[in-house]
C-alpha cells in the first residue's frame, strides 16, 4: 500500500521512494518482485509519470530496483545478503548530517540508539 | 412487437435514470467529492431522495403518456423516440441543479478541516485485475474477414440493387446501385467497430486502479468489478454485432435466406440482450461502495481519504487532468467510464474509428 500526501513538505517522488522501500523491508515486496509499470502506478495514484520516474530513477541509483527491458522494475535488493562497501559508504555520508544534528540538539548516543530502534519498530508496523 | 420494444427501452431509461445517484460511489455526490464519513448528511440524502422522486414522477407521468399514445396508431413510434430523450434531458437538468446545491453544501461546511487527503496505490493490485485480454476482440475479426471474403467472391453474381436498409417489418426499404463500395461496407464498418473495441480495452487496461484512501476495501472491490464487467460486457457488444452485421450481409448476398420473422426478430435479440447486459453491469458495479451497500463503517481513527479531484471534473461530468496518464475513468454520474479530455489518445481511439464509420454509411 502506497500512499502520498500532496501537502506534506516532502517532495511526491521522495514519499513515494520511501514508501516502496518500506515496503520491501515489510516483506511485502520481496527480491525478483516487479513493480507496475511507471504508467500503471501514476495512473494509480493519479500523479505525473515524471514523479514515479524519478522515485523509480532513484531506487535503481540506490541499486533497489533494476529496469529491465519489457520486464519494468525488479527488485534486486536483498535483506539477506550483506551491504555492500560502496553503499555503506554513501550511506554514512548521507547519515552523518542527522547524526550530527541529533547531537547539537542534546541527544545522547543511547538516546540516538533508541531513536533507530523505534523508526525501525513503526517501519515494521507499516 | 415495435411497441414492446419502445415501451422496455422507456421502462429501461426510467429506471436507470431515478437509481443513478444511489449506485454512483457514495464518496461523489452528483459530481462532487464528499468525505467517505459525510456519505450519510441529512442534506446528501435528502438532495439524493428529492432527485430520485422528481425523476419518478417524469417518468411515470412520460410512460402513462406513451401508454395513451398508443391508441392513436402511427403517433407512438413517435413519442416513444422522443420519451427517452425527454427523460435523459431533464436528468441532466436535474442533474444540474442538484450540482450546484452540492457545491454550496460543501462550501458551507469545513469537511475537510480533520481530514488528511492523500494519493493511494496498491502495488499488487494488477495481479488481481480480471480484464479479458484485449486480443479476444480479434477473435470475431475471423468472421468479418471471412464474409468480406465472400461479398467479393459473390459479387458478379449480385444484383444491380443492393439492398441498404430494413424496415421494421424486416422488408427492405432503401436499396443503392451495386458498387464495391456498397458491398464491402457492411464487413468495413464491422471491421472498423471490432478496431475500436479493442483499443478501447487497451487503453482501459492502461488506465489506473483508482482506490479511495478513506475506504479501501469497498473502492477496491468495485474498481476491480468496473473492469472485470464492462470489459467482458464489450466483448458481448463485439459479438453481437458481429452477429447482426452477417446475418445483415449475409441477408444481402442470397436474397430471403433468411424468413422475415427472423429478420423482425434479430435486432429485438440484439436490443434485449444489451440492456440485460447493461442491467447487469449495473447491478454488479452499482451495489459496491455506494448507497445500496448496506454496511457503512467510519473507522474514526483514521482520517485520511481520497485526494478532492473536483478541479479536474468539469461540471463534475468532464474529466480534464494532465497529470493523470490514465485515457478512461470511471464516470462520476452513471455506471462506466468516460475520457480524460486531456489526452489526444481518447480522441483517437473512439472519435476516428465513430467518423470513418459514419462517411462509409454516408458514401452508400
Amino acid at each position: 500500500m502506497i500512499t502520498i500526501d500532496p501537502n506534506s513538505d516532502v517532495p511526491l517522488y521522495m514519499q513515494l521512494r520511501t514508501q516502496i522501500m518500506e515496503a520491501i523491508v515489510r516483506g511485502d515486496l520481496s527480491n525478483g518482485d516487479t513493480l507496475p509499470s511507471v504508467r500503471a502506478l501514476a495512473g494509480d495514484l493519479g500523479v505525473n509519470m515524471h514523479t514515479v520516474n524519478k522515485s523509480y530513477h532513484e531506487l535503481e541509483l540506490k541499486e533497489i530496483i533494476e529496469i529491465v527491458p519489457k520486464k519494468g522494475a525488479v527488485i534486486i535488493a536483498n535483506k539477506n545478503k550483506d551491504i555492500s562497501k560502496n553503499r555503506l559508504e554513501t550511506l554514512s555520508e548521507e547519515f552523518r548530517p542527522f547524526v550530527v544534528e541529533a547531537l547539537v540538539s542534546g541527544m545522547k548516543e543511547k538516546e540516538l540508539h533508541e531513536l533507530v530502534t523505534n523508526v525501525i519498530k513503526k517501519i515494521q508496523e507499516g | 412487437m415495435e411497441f414492446s420494444v419502445l415501451l422496455i427501452t422507456i421502462l429501461f431509461v426510467n429506471l436507470f435514470q431515478v437509481t443513478v445517484p444511489f449506485i454512483v460511489k457514495r464518496t461523489v455526490v452528483f459530481g462532487v467529492t464528499i468525505p467517505y464519513e459525510q456519505a450519510k448528511h441529512p442534506k446528501v440524502v435528502y438532495f439524493k431522495r428529492l432527485y430520485a422522486l422528481i425523476t419518478f414522477i417524469i417518468g411515470v407521468t412520460l410512460t402513462i403518456g406513451f401508454l395513451l399514445s398508443f391508441q392513436e396508431n402511427e403517433k407512438f413510434v413517435l413519442a416513444g423516440v422522443t420519451i427517452p430523450l425527454v427523460i435523459i434531458v431533464t436528468g441532466l437538468s436535474l442533474y444540474f441543479y442538484f450540482h450546484y446545491k452540492m457545491i454550496k453544501l460543501k462550501q458551507s461546511q469545513d469537511w475537510y478541516k480533520e481530514i488528511k487527503q492523500v494519493h493511494f496505490a496498491d502495488l499488487a493490485i494488477r495481479a488481481k485485475d480480471e480484464m479479458l485480454a484485449s486480443i479476444v476482440h480479434f477473435i470475431p475479426t475471423i468472421i468479418t474477414i471471412s464474409i468480406a471474403i465472400l461479398s467479393i467472391k459473390l459479387y458478379d453474381q449480385l444484383p444491380s440493387q443492393i439492398p441498404t436498409h430494413w424496415g421494421p417489418d424486416g422488408q427492405p426499404d432503401a436499396f443503392s446501385d451495386k458498387s464495391w463500395m456498397s458491398v464491402v461496407s457492411f464487413p468495413g464498418i464491422l471491421l472498423l467497430l471490432q478496431l475500436m473495441f479493442f483499443g478501447i480495452n487497451v487503453f482501459t487496461k492502461r488506465s489506473g486502479i483508482k482506490i479511495n484512501a478513506g475506504n479501501v476495501t469497498s473502492s477496491q472491490i468495485r474498481q476491480l468489478r468496473l473492469r472485470k464487467y464492462s470489459s467482458w460486457f464489450l466483448f458481448v457488444i463485439n459479438i453481437l454485432m458481429t452477429l447482426l452485421f452477417t446475418f445483415i450481409q449475409l441477408n444481402l448476398l442470397y436474397e430471403n435466406i433468411f424468413s422475415v420473422s427472423l429478420m423482425m426478430l434479430m435486432p429485438l435479440f440484439f436490443m434485449v440482450t444489451i440492456l440485460a447486459g447493461a442491467l447487469g453491469l449495473a447491478i454488479k458495479v452499482g451495489r459496491v461502495d455506494s448507497d445500496f451497500e448496506g454496511k457503512f463503517e467510519i473507522n474514526s481513527s483514521s482520517n485520511v481519504d481520497g485526494i478532492d479531484e473536483d478541479q479536474y471534473w468539469k461540471g463534475g461530468l468532464i474529466y480534464f487532468n494532465r497529470n493523470d496518464p490514465s485515457i478512461f475513468v470511471e464516470k462520476r454520474f452513471g455506471i462506466g467510464w468516460t475520457m480524460n479530455f486531456a489526452h489526444p489518445i481518447g480522441y483517437f481511439v473512439i472519435i476516428i474509428p465513430i467518423v470513418l464509420i459514419l462517411i462509409v454509411a454516408f458514401l452508400n
